[in-house]
């Protein structure tokens, strides 16, 4: 019997390969989506145990909480990402990548090393607005619905267009008008939007959250989400979310075994499927 | 000419670090031209006409649009005002389809009825692009990419034409019926500026023309002029 709680974390993969889909969808290959979902966790995790204030009277969280956290981690994740990404999006390819890299890491030794931030020992106690794992589930399945939506949306878009041509053509996108830095800053941003609210939920669904939520480990596997399920239209990343998130859990009972698999799916899928399991819909 | 040029090059220098690339070029193109930039490679054809679409920098000199000067200008700005740059090499975007590479053309326009005629438009001078809109642009021969790559650049619908090196690569039957297109495109009444090593077929259809060696203008005049221009037949037409 597989737990309810892995049906969760699966959509939490989900969106956050979503995350890491946006800006790749413009070419941008940014690692930094760990960065901006522990930005999200942290300040859920402090707005909730900080302020009494928000926690209502009942023994229930109240929804509309969490709704403001959500909020309040959206706009500071969103910023963060403007301030960001103007200086750090003129960096190309794996340049870019080493750049995220050190973003996260920075993160996490600022958060790890600041008291406010509950330093090593991270933040507890973080109040619940669900009773059981079943209210998770609905709440992240209806955060994955609207992005996931708002993605496919995109695609069809102008926008979505301008992001598909300056991966596949930077200077041909230029030609055409399409205002590249602008693009990719839009795309870099909005990733960090979906990773921020992602990482709102995850703080209260895992009743605690530290620093080490933002690691490099997160970074790749993040990214193995949207290389195994494909990064050319929205419905890759979350299949790859979802099967890469569950393939360790189900994998448990060959025991030690199951991170060799792991690493061999994530390491043969690329050589036989490049495009990852989902292609895009033209022949 | 007496009256104001639609684009006008003064004293243009372009550079990438310390190595000039154009220098103290004048060129001057009227509504309704066809002009060629001619010269071998390496003289500075392509960064002039990266200059003239800001995809670089002219580091001195002035590109002036209908008396303005485009120096403060992204190349966005450039698209918006009407020029439209058919970049060298074709660069169509191979992983999506002839019409999704159309439509990017058309990508700061909103008026989707007028973008629908100009596709039209673009389907009756390259009927082939009309056969193929719903396959992968990768999946096209030389020349019919060219002959999109073209006509994504008309969708912007350009005041001018900026065409680097359209008969690259192509068979040189592809590369009549290639300027046979442009010339009509020309006779429609859009202004080009025609980049090409091929001079024969580019002073076919063009009025005038301009000739860079090594960065620097040697010639200038009408086609028929270039055309009986001893140097040049020397130099490019393979005369003794």
């Amino acid at each position: 019997m597989i737990d309810i709680s892995l049906f969760v974390l699966m959509l939490l993969g989900a969106l956050l390969a979503l995350a890491v889909y946006l800006p790749l969808r413009a070419g941008q290959l940014s690692l930094a989506t760990p960065g901006f979902y522990t930005i999200g966790g942290t300040v859920a995790a402090l707005l909730s145990t900080q302020l009494p204030g928000l926690g209502g009277s009942d023994a229930v969280y109240p929804l509309t909480s969490l709704l403001l956290e959500m909020i309040v981690a959206i706009a500071v994740a969103g910023l963060l990402a403007f301030l960001i990404g103007k200086p750090v999006l003129k960096l190309r390819g794996i340049y870019l990548a080493i750049a995220t890299i050190a973003l996260v890491e920075i993160l996490r030794v600022v958060l790890l090393s600041s008291p406010w931030f509950g330093a090593a020992v991270g933040i507890f106690a973080i109040p619940q607005p669900f009773e059981g794992p079943e209210g998770y589930l609905i709440a992240y399945g209806l955060l994955l619905a609207i992005v996931a939506w708002a993605c496919a949306r995109l695609e069809r878009q102008p926008l979505g267009m301008a992001m598909a041509a300056i991966r596949d053509d930077e200077l041909a996108a230029r030609c055409m008008g399409v205002s590249t830095d602008q693009v990719k800053l839009i795309a870099f941003v909005l990733s960090a939007i979906v990773a921020a609210a992602a990482g709102v939920l995850a703080a209260h669904y895992f009743n605690s959250w530290n620093a080490r939520q933002a690691n490099f480990d997160a970074s790749i596997t993040t990214l193995a989400f949207v290389v195994l399920g494909g990064s050319r239209t929205w419905l890759g990343p979350v299949i790859g979310g979802l099967v890469l998130t569950a393939l360790p859990e189900l994998l448990r009972p060959i025991g030690d075994l199951r991170l060799i698999v792991f690493g061999l799916v994530i390491l043969l899928g690329p050589i036989f499927i490049p495009q990852g399991l989902i292609k895009s819909k033209q022949s | 000419m007496t009256a104001t040029p639609l684009l006008e090059l003064k004293q243009l220098g372009v550079r990438y670090g310390n190595i000039w690339a154009v220098r103290q070029l004048n060129l001057s193109i009227a509504s309704g031209e066809c002009v060629a930039l001619l010269g071998s490679n390496g003289a500075g054809k392509s960064s002039t006409l990266r200059a003239i679409s800001r995809l670089l920098p002219a580091a001195e000199g002035q590109i002036l649009w209908a008396n303005k000067c485009l120096s403060s200008f992204r190349t966005e700005s450039t698209v918006r005002l009407g020029i439209s740059h058919c970049p060298e090499g074709r660069r169509v975007l191979a992983k999506q389809t002839v019409l999704a590479n159309l439509e990017l053309g058309a990508w700061l326009r909103r008026n989707k009825k007028a973008i629908k005629i100009d596709l039209d438009y673009c389907y009756q001078l390259f009927p082939r692009l009309a056969e193929r809109r719903l396959q992968l642009a990768g999946s096209l021969s030389g020349g019919e990419q060219q002959m999109l790559a073209i006509a994504r650049a008309l969708m912007a619908k350009p005041n001018l034409l900026l065409l680097d090196e359209p008969s690259l690569g192509l068979a040189p039957l592809l590369v009549d019926e290639l300027m046979q297109c442009l010339a009509k495109l020309n006779k429609d009444g859009l202004t080009m500026l025609l980049v090409e090593q091929n001079v024969y077929a580019a002073l076919a259809i063009a009025q005038r023309g301009y000739v860079l060696e090594a960065g620097e203008l040697v010639l200038e005049g009408t086609a028929q002029e270039l055309r009986k221009n001893s140097n040049l037949r020397r130099s490019y037409l393979g005369d003794e």
